[in-house]
């Protein structure tokens, strides 16, 4: 009933929020550094009156004292998260005293950052926030409002187990700097694009500026925004002052502001750090009459991560390249779970222009699930580009939408009812957009009026769904133009339709078109170029297609989106730049692989590479050019007459050519080269990885294979890893005297395992006494001592 | 506005260099590194004086719930009347493109990683440095800088030295379980406020044979300062 009468009230006027509870509770005596959380059972009568000071000023909502009341902020208090969650409850009722003032279970962030910024995993935060939440609701809290957060993962993770939990409305808050992001670079559209999709019922700003400095950012929501909109700012900028942090805006000058912000549309104001009852009293008295004014903003068409959002309001390319079908050398790295190979297929694909990426790791004989997890995890941690998560399988959605960082296209569901039910609530669930292919059980239909009658049905049954037009892209499938030629401009005919009719935004893959015939470029450019005029949004392509990617850019020219052609002229102007780079180089002849690999130019290792297969064997070329390459640079290295940087750049140079004599090999079909398996992994609790990759190009220098696990491994995985890769090696590394101990619980659990695995240890903070005391068998001083542990133990 | 000038003898010394031949390639790549570097660093700091008292052998901070204990931080403030608690970060983005390059070019990342080290340790200097200056005014002077995890002052303070501070809040900057700072390319530390007339006492008294303090460290063979071929900030005091 309760959340029923909240959200009424909302509708039809301003919503008052509390002033500050941490700073009031400073005024009052707190330390700096104690939790104010526990307060609410220390201290409960100066928790409730300072609630009591707000219900007083005549406030709708008050918010609990439990900010930080989670299991990771409580660890060393002596309380549970129930016992304060409860507490926190009791006291704001009891200083409700029976009055119509509803109470918000403030949930602020849990103080560890998430991965991959941080250790913390999504499922950990996750089960955290739950706890705060079930405890919540149990206490009879009327709404929850996760605030403060400056990390969109976690704001997520928050309002999926608030929304998972409970059904009271949730409000949701981030802080943003004077810039107009996060602490974490979050930007506004993005906060806007996920909290929406996810459902929560009021979004907007709180703490960390004054009402003036938030001004352009409560702006900036509220030109986007199609949910009510609402703004905690603080008492005005922080300074310290003699040793206090004072906040110095007046009443009047916060009331000033906030008038402001409600004239212009925001529905929800409150206080944050430094505001006192004061000033919450003339914010009451200034606004509470003021007539609402409903905005009405188009939801925008888009996907993002955190920090980038891509806005569909002109042609967008997706990167095709993640997906093994046909590619033998995909489905290899996907077996293996080589993810630096899936990586370097992001990277390429984002640094030639694609603004979103499909991925599709669909292949029978990996785990589908654990696999799109891992991928859309590794990609993220690296590139802030937007993703589309490729699959049939609703489990595979799910799990990679849940774990996704930001909002994400699903491709696809089809006008088949059983495929349109079992996703469609997924999408709407996790807020992604969606692909609709026009194809039912019966197939792709020969002509466009039928197309367009699927592509009708998905739109409807999405809506149905609650899902609105600006997410459903239709895909109106390409035909192969050697077998179903009349049936080509049938596909073109019914994007026009779908455009024009029902107004939603479309998506083609565009190269099967020219299966089968030669010159394929020619024609897939040539459709393309059609596609893009009958109005195609969303082309997936191969970006690193320079032709396809240049009849888009000249598109943006002649659809007049690229205004002024200035994208098109820059373009050019780099184009001839690199032309003359290209002339320059060949005069200066390097191209033979030994000085190449000497010199670390790894620009120049694939040509040389590839004209050097022309003639020599594989095998020949790692015999006659990279070993003795190698074995002097590592010479030079040890007597001191190169540094680091130096060996690393010869090294990813011999990376970079034996990429593409891998390739040759799988080609061939002949064996790969190696000389055994390694598991290499950042143990537990530590994030510093570069010097475990350092060592990890090195030893793959060597043709050994390694199974990288990357950071803040549990022992666990590793375990798992060197079983199921059946290894005998395995490398550690540590950087902190903090997570060498976990290096140690790893090596006692292998070696109680099987003491015939050999562990090598390495990093910062170890040294040969160290590695003997925690029982490792080697320890590696630098990435070449690596090299020598690995000969040694494997040969 | 050069705001990170970014020295580069000391991305060198980070990076091992030690006069080798530095080759064009690698030097330009150093100085592309440095210039990158400078753009992507969104550096935040905040800092807050404290009145300390000793109790129980232990360094307390007035109006506070942080204790430092062990005998190092003890004599690092001794003779001052307060101290200095400071955080500095260079914000997530350092670590998310030095993550980035980790997979595209390692040498690069490597390259970067010491940029940023040398960053935020000039960050240090120059809040330091300004500290200093006022400090001066009043008579006072300032000791080096002292962080948790040097000597045998715990790591495991480093989430309530962050509460006191509020860095959370004020900076982004927090610690995960381990007590490792994330963002990385971080900086707590602990600086001591004195009477200038004791800092010149103290300095007589512990001239003679305690320069080379490391030797006489606990953490002396696995300190990651001195294997990176610097100090720790207890050694540069001395």
């Amino acid at each position: 009933m309760v959340d029923v009468g909240l959200i009424e009230k909302l509708k039809n006027r301003t919503l008052l929020f509390d002033g500050a509870m941490g700073t009031a509770l400073q005024s009052r005596g707190l330390k700096l550094g104690e939790l104010p959380d526990v307060a609410n059972i220390n201290s409960p009568e100066m928790v409730i009156d300072i609630h009591e000071g707000y219900v007083n000023c005549g406030v709708d909502v008050i918010t609990t004292n439990a900010f930080g009341a989670n299991e990771t902020k409580l660890e060393s208090s002596g309380f549970t998260v129930e016992e304060i969650v409860d507490a926190a409850v009791q006291n704001a009722k009891k200083a409700i005293k029976g009055r119509d003032v509803y109470v918000a279970l403030g949930i602020g962030p849990i103080g560890e950052l998430l991965e991959p910024m941080g250790t913390l995993s999504f499922e950990d935060a996750y089960n955290i926030f739950k706890r705060q939440v079930i405890q919540g609701v149990k206490s009879g809290a009327d709404l929850i409002l996760i605030e403060t957060m400056i990390d969109l993962y976690e704001a997520k993770a928050a309002v999926l187990a608030a929304k998972e939990n409970s059904t009271l409305p949730v409000f949701c808050t981030m802080s943003f700097e004077e810039d107009g992001r996060t602490f974490t670079g979050c930007n506004v559209t993005s906060m806007v694009m996920v909290l929406e999709g996810l459902g929560v019922d009021a979004l907007g700003v709180n703490c960390s500026l004054g009402p003036k400095e938030l001004a352009p950012i409560v702006e900036e929501i509220l030109s986007i925004a199609t949910i009510p909109v609402m703004v905690q700012a603080n008492a005005g900028l922080p300074s310290i002052v003699d040793g206090e942090t004072v906040f110095n805006i007046s009443p009047e000058e916060f009331s000033y502001y906030k008038k402001m912000f409600v004239e212009n549309g925001v529905r929800i104001v409150g206080g944050c750090c430094g505001t006192t009852d004061e000033h919450i009293k003339h914010l009451v008295d200034t606004v509470k009459d003021i007539k609402i004014q409903p905005r009405q903003n188009k939801a925008l068409s888009g996907v993002c991560t955190p920090t980038k959002a891509v806005i569909i309001d002109r042609v967008k390319v997706i990167g095709e390249r993640i997906n093994p079908t046909g590619k033998k050398r995909f489905k290899e790295a996907l077996v293996k779970g080589d993810i630096d190979y899936i990586l370097k297929e992001a990277i390429d694909q984002v640094d030639a222009g694609a603004h979103i990426l499909d991925v599709n790791v669909g292949l029978p004989e990996i785990d589908e699930v654990k696999t799109i997890v891992r991928v859309i995890k590794e990609i993220q941690s690296i590139l802030d580009v937007p993703l589309q998560i490729d699959s049939t399988d609703p489990e595979v959605i799910e799990q990679g939408l849940r774990i996704y960082n930001g909002k994400a296209i699903v491709n696809s569901v089809n006008g088949e009812d059983s495929i349109l039910e079992s996703i469609l609530p997924i999408v709407k669930k996790y807020g992604a957009s969606v692909v609709g292919l026009t194809l039912d059980e019966k197939g792709i239909p020969s002509k466009a009026e039928d197309r367009f009658k699927i592509a009708e049905k998905i739109v409807k049954k999405a809506e149905q769904y609650g899902i609105g037009k600006e997410d459903i892209y239709i895909d109106c499938l390409t035909l192969t133009a050697a077998a179903q030629q009349e049936e080509v401009m049938e596909t073109v005919k019914a994007l026009s339709m779908v455009k024009e009719k029902l107004n939603v935004k479309t998506v083609l893959g565009v190269s099967n078109v020219s299966f089968g015939l030669p010159n394929r470029d020619l024609i897939n450019r040539t459709f393309l170029a059609a596609s893009l005029f009958a109005g195609l949004d969303l082309p997936i392509i191969n970006p690193m297609d320079k032709e396809m990617m240049d009849t888009i850019l000249a598109s943006g020219v002649l659809w007049n989106e690229d205004k002024g052609a200035a994208e098109y002229l820059k373009y050019n102007e780099n184009v001839s730049a690199e032309q003359v780079v290209v002339k320059d180089s060949k005069d200066k002849r390097e191209d033979d692989l030994f000085e190449i690999i000497i010199k670390g130019i790894k620009e120049k290792a694939k040509t040389a590479t590839v004209k050097l297969l022309e003639h020599t064997e594989p095998l020949s070329v790692v015999d006659e050019y990279i070993v003795p390459a190698l074995d002097l640079v590592g010479e030079k290295y040890e007597k001191g007459e190169t540094f680091l940087p130096q060996l690393i750049q010869s090294a990813e140079t011999v990376k970079n050519v034996f990429e593409i004599i891998k390739e040759r090999l799988s080609k061939d079909g002949s064996s790969q080269i190696s000389n055994g398996k390694i598991v290499l992994a950042t143990v537990k609790g530590d994030i510093h990885d570069i010097g475990k990759n350092v060592v990890k190009v090195l030893l793959e220098n060597y043709n050994y294979d390694v199974i990288d696990l990357g950071r803040d491994v549990a022992k666990e995985k590793i375990i798992e890893a060197a079983v199921e890769h059946d290894v005998k090696l395995i490398g550690l590394s540590a950087l902190m005297t903090t997570t060498v101990k976990n290096m140690a619980e790893t090596i006692e659990a292998l070696k109680e395992l099987d003491k015939n695995y050999v562990v090598m240890v390495g990093g910062a903070v170890l040294n040969q006494d160290y590695a003997d005391m925690i029982n490792a068998d080697y320890y590696a001083k630098d990435a070449k001592g690596a090299v020598t542990i690995a000969k040694k133990v494997l040969g | 506005m050069n705001r990170f000038p970014i020295d580069k003898d000391e991305v060198l010394r980070y990076l091992g260099y030690r006069n080798q031949n530095l080759d064009e390639v690698t030097d330009n790549l150093i100085n592309e590194c440095m210039e990158e570097m400078r753009g992507l660093i969104r550096e935040k700091h905040i800092y807050r004086f404290f009145d300390i008292y000793n109790e129980n052998g232990n360094v307390h901070l007035s109006e506070t719930n942080l204790t430092l204990t062990g005998n190092d931080i003890k004599n690092h403030l001794g003779g001052s009347e307060s101290c200095v608690l400071m955080a500095v970060t260079l914000g997530n983005n350092v670590d998310s493109k030095i993550r980035y390059y980790e997979r595209k070019s390692i040498t690069r990342a490597l390259i970067l990683d010491a940029c940023a080290t040398t960053a935020v340790e000039e960050v240090c200097d120059e809040i330091c440095e300004d500290l200093e200056n006022t400090a001066n005014k009043q008579n006072r002077t300032l000791t080096s800088r002292y962080s948790p995890g040097y000597g045998d002052l715990p790591i495991d303070i480093q989430k309530d030295f962050l509460s006191v501070l509020g860095a959370e809040k004020a900076i982004g900057l927090t610690a995960n379980s381990h007590s490792i700072l994330i963002p990385r390319k971080s900086v707590t530390a602990i600086v001591g406020v004195m009477d200038i007339k004791n800092k010149q006492n103290r300095r007589d008294s512990r001239s003679v044979p305690e320069n080379n303090t490391c030797l006489s460290c606990k953490n002396y063979s696995t300190c990651m300062y001195r294997r990176e071929g610097g100090r720790c900030g207890a050694y540069r005091k001395a």
